[in-house]
């Protein structure tokens, strides 16, 4: 009875643990898929142990139209049915409310719905693999006229596109829900400057939800009626009737929706790495509003930049031009908060926690997959590198690998809150250290395979006689591939003893100041707080002199009043949070 | 960005070619929409003032039946025409192309909308006539009412106009 009524509660508590699960879920199956598509490029053609069952006539071997289908899938639901519902879904929905003060969400109905509106989402695109013709197979773009009836006329390929209505509808419900939570609902004394940089992350991201993924819905919906009922938007060819539409307008507006993605996905990442390298060096985030402020510049130039993903498909040279400037851009603010990031590892107190070496992993990743970015958003580049696997292995460490770092930083950061118990530290270490190695393997192989010349879709590659010399690159790359799939055995085990038999958590286990872990108890109850919280102090107000004097450790909580002398804190919970104390503060740090 | 999207697209194809113009007249088509300004008024107006006690009661309940009755005739206008264009000028599709696509495919989108704003408002009406309050919602009503006016005014100008 109790499970019945926490899937339907509208606690924002309980709305991300049920997308934590799904997320999961989802993630474990997206995986799975592209350990398939690993097995066809370094055995191409071989039977997959194991598959015969699913593909029985050909013995397990993935066929063209079974890779087609498994690549797609792979890509579409790692966006929109893992990654984006883990970060947004089970770690914004978890820690926004509790990091700002506030008592849940500002639309606690619209976070359920938005729920509902997924998992029907997720149920469409399990029931694709089911459907006569398989599931969608146009690629996760899917781009027309390949995605149109004509060429993929399948029930699944239907089913997917509406699942991706559905995901957008969700991600548009949150991002709003989010953006008023924080712009209504923080706790007094929670000015902008005293957010945490988890929360500003999740705040832009937000904004960009609300703005872009509009657009996808509306090419998404413009698709979906070329598909049933025979309007001719993205027609183009023999297919086309009276004229037909226009293949490249649905480009214009997938893009203009999908590079802000890039940064949806990444922001909240990017928030947390800048909290979580401060919490562990023990030093205030160094340039706490340039970081906060970079973090912005990048979200106004997200929709500026998205033309890039379109040099090659015939349009105006000015206009490419245009589109470099304002993607090599960009790189400025993100050196701008990568600077920032290390100046406060710089003579810090590093505590190599798996948050923070998860945080570190991000770091690294997302700096690799960023500088090979620069060679796609330049025009000469681009040109010879587009539609090879460089753009896969540049696009996997952005906002693959380096989301997927950020999910666990977040995750093992926040698990003892969201569940009251410790996760094994030592599991979660060689967890994420074995992954942020592993991805670098299994990445850095797409990288130079693509800088080689394979295209990305290739059921068969070594069928070119300039790519046979790859195969020996692709199966070490595979190699990396199934044992990044094997280590996240640890993270299973790691979860399912915590879960099951896991110590308790301490009340404060990372010695932060923040208001989840300072003014709530683990896990958190209904209403988040005794009393409603009264912010004095900045997230990152570690490591200051006046509070080692009073207070005898290197933090203080957000809410916690400094004492005159040093006397013994607070004996509750409530007596710190409700206490307002003399201490003038301003900005990030105190 | 959902309106504004689709505008965009519009936009792209008849910067390609000369948009054909649609059977029936510009100012026919601008009929419907007569009464979704007309319901923005009447909200805006409504939403302004106070509704207190059993009198303040029935006359939310007719601002909301009023608002029924014009979304209503916004919607049955944009079907009389979609119905009309199909039936009577044999604008089809695909035969006629992506103009005819875009008439009734972002007419519907936009229909869509209204009757999402109308759902609300028939709820809430309901919740009145049950004894209930439906004061706090008349605002987000209005709010969603002039939301569809806008888009409206986004799809005369892309689509219906030649």
């Amino acid at each position: 009875m109790e499970g019945a009524v926490s899937l339907f509660s509208s606690d924002h508590k309980d709305v991300a643990r049920r997308y934590l699960w799904s997320g999961l879920g989802f993630l474990l199956f997206g995986g799975l898929l592209a350990l398939l598509i690993r097995w066809q490029w370094a055995w191409p053609g071989q039977p997959v142990p194991g598959l015969a069952w699913a593909l029985p006539e050909s013995r397990g071997a993935l066929t063209p139209p079974a890779y087609t289908a498994v690549f797609t899938m792979h890509g579409l639901i790692m966006i929109f049915f893992a990654v984006t519902p883990l970060l947004f879904g089970a770690l914004g929905h978890f820690v926004l409310p509790l990091a700002i003060g506030a008592r849940g969400l500002a639309f606690p109905r619209l976070s359920t719905l938005g729920y509902q509106v997924y998992a029907v989402g997720g149920v469409l695109v399990l029931a694709s693999f089911a459907v006569r013709l398989g599931p969608a197979s146009a690629g996760w773009t899917a781009y027309p006229p390949l995605s149109t009836p004509a060429f993929t006329p399948g029930l699944g390929q239907t089913l997917v596109t509406v699942a991706v209505l559905c995901a957008a509808a969700s991600a548009f419900l949150y991002g709003l829900n989010f953006v008023v939570t924080v712009v209504r609902c923080r706790a007094p004394g929670m000015t902008w400057g005293r957010l945490p940089l988890t929360v500003w992350g999740l705040f832009f991201a937000s904004v960009l939800n609300v703005l872009f993924v509009p657009v996808l819905a509306a090419a998404t919906a413009l698709l979906l009626m070329d598909r049933l009922l025979g309007t001719q938007f993205f027609m183009a060819g023999a297919a086309a009737v009276g004229g037909g539409g226009d293949p490249v307008v649905y480009q214009h507006l997938f893009w203009l929706f999908g590079h802000p993605e890039v940064y949806i996905l990444i922001l909240p990442a990017w928030g947390m790495v800048g909290d979580f390298v401060a919490f562990f060096s023990r030093k205030p985030a160094h340039g706490y509003r340039l970081t906060a402020g970079a973090m912005g510049t990048v979200t106004a130039l997200s929709g500026l930049v998205y033309a890039h993903h379109l040099f090659t498909s015939g349009m105006s040279p000015v206009l490419g031009r245009a589109f470099m400037v304002l993607t090599l851009l960009i790189s400025l603010p993100a050196e701008v908060m990568f600077l920032n990031w290390l100046m406060t590892l710089w003579r810090g107190s590093v505590r190599l926690t798996a948050p923070m070496l998860a945080a570190l992993g991000a770091m690294v990743v997302f700096g690799l997959g960023g500088i090979t970015g620069l060679a796609l958003g330049s025009v000469a580049t681009d040109v010879p590198l587009h539609g090879t696997l460089w753009v896969v292995g540049h696009f996997h460490l952005t906002m693959g690998a380096a989301s997927f770092l950020g999910v666990f930083a977040g995750l093992y950061f926040w698990f003892p809150k969201m569940f009251g118990r410790a996760m094994h530290e030592g599991l979660a270490k060689a967890h994420v250290l074995s992954s942020a190695v592993l991805f670098l393997g299994v990445f850095g192989g797409q990288l130079a395979a693509g800088y080689a010349g394979q295209l990305r879709r290739l059921y068969d590659p070594y069928q070119y006689t300039y790519l046979k010399h790859l195969l020996p690159l692709n199966q070490w790359t595979t190699a990396f591939a199934f044992l990044l799939g094997a280590a996240q055995v640890l993270f299973v085990v790691n979860l399912v003893w915590t879960l099951w038999r896991g110590r308790v958590a301490e009340p404060n286990p990372w010695q932060v100041g923040t208001l989840e872990w300072t003014c709530a108890p683990s896990p958190p109850p209904d209403g988040n707080f005794a009393s409603v919280p009264v912010v004095l102090h900045g997230p990152h107000a570690l490591s200051q002199p006046e509070v080692l004097a009073r207070l005898g450790r290197d933090w203080i909580g957000q809410a916690e009043p400094l004492p005159d002398a040093a006397v013994a804190e607070p004996a509750t919970v409530d007596a710190k949070c409700a206490d307002i104390g003399r201490m003038p503060t301003v900005g990030g740090i105190t | 960005m959902f309106f504004i999207s689709l505008t965009f697209a519009v936009g792209w194809y008849r910067m390609r070619e000369p948009w054909p113009p649609l059977p029936l007249s510009p100012l026919l088509l601008a009929l419907p929409g007569l009464a979704l300004i007309a319901g923005s008024v009447w909200l805006h107006r409504a939403s302004r003032a106070s509704y207190l006690g059993a009198e303040g009661q029935r006359r939310l309940l007719f601002v909301l039946g009023g608002a029924l009755v014009l979304g209503g005739s916004f919607a049955a206008g944009q079907a009389g025409l979609t119905h009309v264009s199909w039936w009577n000028h044999h604008l089809r599709i695909p035969e006629d192309g992506v103009s005819a696509s875009a008439f009734y495919g972002l007419t519907a989108l936009h229909v869509l909308h209204m009757l999402a704003v109308l759902a609300g408002i028939f709820f809430s009406a309901v919740r009145l006539w049950r004894g209930g309050d439906a004061r706090e919602s008349l605002r987000r009503h209005a709010l969603g009412w002039h939301f569809v006016t806008v888009t409206w005014l986004l799809l005369f100008v892309a689509v219906y106009l030649p």
